[in-house]
């Protein structure tokens, strides 16, 4: 599944006192099996940019394309299963008395049968490694295991493409490494995942394309190495360790393996 | 976004924003209380006078302060209606078979409307010219002589301050929880009330907790800021009754008492 951007505008409250424009015509697309990073400071519009992936916001101006037809035309629901929305600290979202049947929810409101439903229940919980804590009330977990029963209340849908805002904030670094692992094994499935983050380190090591939101605008958008490499000073540490030591034959690494490697052959080259 | 009802505060300069809350209170009080001690409609314009010209004088845009009444408008079309269909003295008027219209029905009617109009618009503009904080210290003031009699007046005003304080907190926290579970495929618009009831369960548990929790934080910030209820605090901002505030009391009186006997 391919979602493209075209041109979107977006302004909250309109014609109020309150008028906030958050999107300034962005085009953007989202291809099948990538992750894209989109990156940008507070108030920069990432959130706004989330929410009309799955058009719970609609732009004010321009459109949202799915396989290249205008998503208007789409059901809603259908669009919201294919394109999994996580909010920023979706654990606010869990109200059930078993996580089990709080990540039924979703796949519940898809009308499956109750087979259906168990095996994706289960798969869901498998894949966030909560299996264990099926039956536990999500109020008595921690706050990485309740943000991982949160995610995997969205993964039940089974969606196409898995949108995470801030994913991490406020996790440990533990948990954090198991959540980009989650990002990975689902793009080599072939779907596709959007990370909002301003962390720039956790988006070096998963992103296949970056893309700069600044002020509601699209600021830069292309591959790791390209963005992060044309302004090192708002890079990831291994891109400014680079920089600065301005060894061109080292080439351009951004992930941490790739830099500790070039590094490495520097010092014995 | 920003919850734009019924007691919203419409901040602006003008000489009623800078009455003491106290004499707006109370003010507001003498005319609700006045408005059932008239039964003319000479004194229904008196008092509705006296409320006009305030609302000219505070500079609040008249549209939006219709808009503030607008959700009681229902209430006041459903009790005008059933007076005039229910209340049968006087002469018939019009009759249609069991709707049988009366003269002494469309005067109460009339008399009731009035009456429900100018309670609210009162109360409206006390509270679209006076903040929320200016209106619990009023409100404080004004009850902490039965603070002798036990009464926690301070407590009363803190505690209504503090839920005026969380009401936009609370609606963009629902807000963004509606939108969460919309996007697992919630429906809040579809069906009938039962099944629309149901749907916001999952709405109404995470935001409860949330209240909680916000709740007990807030009361650890406020300890560990030494907080300790009313006894011995003093305020930053001190209540002045000025002569202005003095001859609007006066005026509201006059208005009520001549209302009353028109």
């Amino acid at each position: 599944m391919r979602l493209e951007l075209e041109d979107v505008h977006h302004v909250y409250a309109p014609g109020t006192r309150f008028e906030v424009p958050a999107l300034r015509g962005v085009s953007l697309a989202v291809e099948p099996g990538e992750v894209l990073a989109v990156v940008g400071g507070t108030g920069s519009g990432k959130s706004t940019l989330a929410q009309h992936l799955n058009l719970l916001l609609k732009p004010t101006r321009g459109r949202l394309l799915v396989d290249g037809e205008d998503a208007r035309g789409m059901k809603l629901g259908e669009l919201r299963r294919r394109v999994g929305l996580v909010f920023q600290f979706p654990e606010a979202q869990l109200f059930e008395s078993s996580v089990r049947r709080d990540v039924a929810f979703a796949p519940r409101r898809l009308g499956l049968g109750e087979d259906a439903v168990g095996e994706r229940v289960r798969q869901a919980l498998a894949e966030l490694e909560i299996s264990h804590l099926a039956d536990r009330s999500p109020f008595s977990l921690s706050g990485g295991e309740r943000r991982r029963a949160a995610i995997a209340g969205v993964l039940a849908m089974d969606p196409e493409v898995l949108v995470l805002d801030e994913p991490t904030a406020g996790l440990d670094p533990f948990a954090r490494a198991e959540l980009l692992g989650l990002v990975r094994r689902f793009r080599e499935r072939g779907r596709s995942v959007v990370l909002i983050s301003h962390d720039l380190d956790e988006v070096a090591e998963v992103a296949d394309r970056v893309c700069v939101l600044e002020r509601g605008r699209v600021r830069a958008l292309g591959t790791p190495e390209e963005v992060f490499y044309a302004n090192p000073a708002l890079a990831p540490a291994t891109v400014r360790v680079m920089a600065a030591l301005g060894r061109a034959e080292a080439g351009r690494p951004v992930r941490f393996a790739d830099t500790l490697q070039a590094l490495k052959e520097l010092l014995e080259g | 976004m920003l919850g734009r009802g019924l007691g919203q505060f419409y901040p602006a300069e003008s000489p009623v924003h800078r009455l003491d809350p106290r004499a707006k209170i109370v003010a507001a009080g003498a005319i609700v209380a006045g408005l059932f001690l008239v039964d003319s409609m000479a004194g229904f314009l008196v008092i509705g006078g006296a409320v006009v010209a305030a609302l000219v004088v505070s500079r609040v845009p008249v549209g939006s302060f219709l808009r503030a009444m607008r959700p009681v408008l229902f209430i006041l079309v459903i009790t005008s209606l059933f007076q005039i269909l229910f209340y049968r003295r006087g002469e018939l008027i019009f009759g249609w078979g069991w709707i049988q219209v009366y003269t002494g029905g469309v005067e109460l009617a009339a008399f009731l409307a009035l009456r429900l109009a100018l309670l609210i618009s009162a109360t409206t503009l006390l509270t679209a010219t006076t903040s929320p904080l200016a209106l619990a210290d009023g409100l404080e003031d004004l009850l902490s002589p039965l603070s002798r009699l036990r009464f926690p007046a301070h407590e009363l005003a803190m505690m209504m301050s503090i839920a005026l304080r969380f009401i936009p907190t609370l609606s963009s926290e629902a807000e963004k929880v509606m939108k969460a579970q919309a996007a697992r495929g919630a429906e809040f618009s579809e069906g009938g009330l039962l099944r629309r009831a149901r749907a916001l369960v999952p709405v109404l548990v995470p935001l409860t907790i949330g209240a909680f929790k916000r709740a007990d934080e807030l009361a650890e910030a406020m300890e560990s800021r030494g907080y300790r209820g009313g006894a011995g605090r003093t305020r930053y901002r001190e209540l002045r009754f000025r002569p202005p505030d003095a001859a609007v009391l006066a005026l509201a009186v006059a208005a009520v008492a001549g209302g009353a006997l028109v």
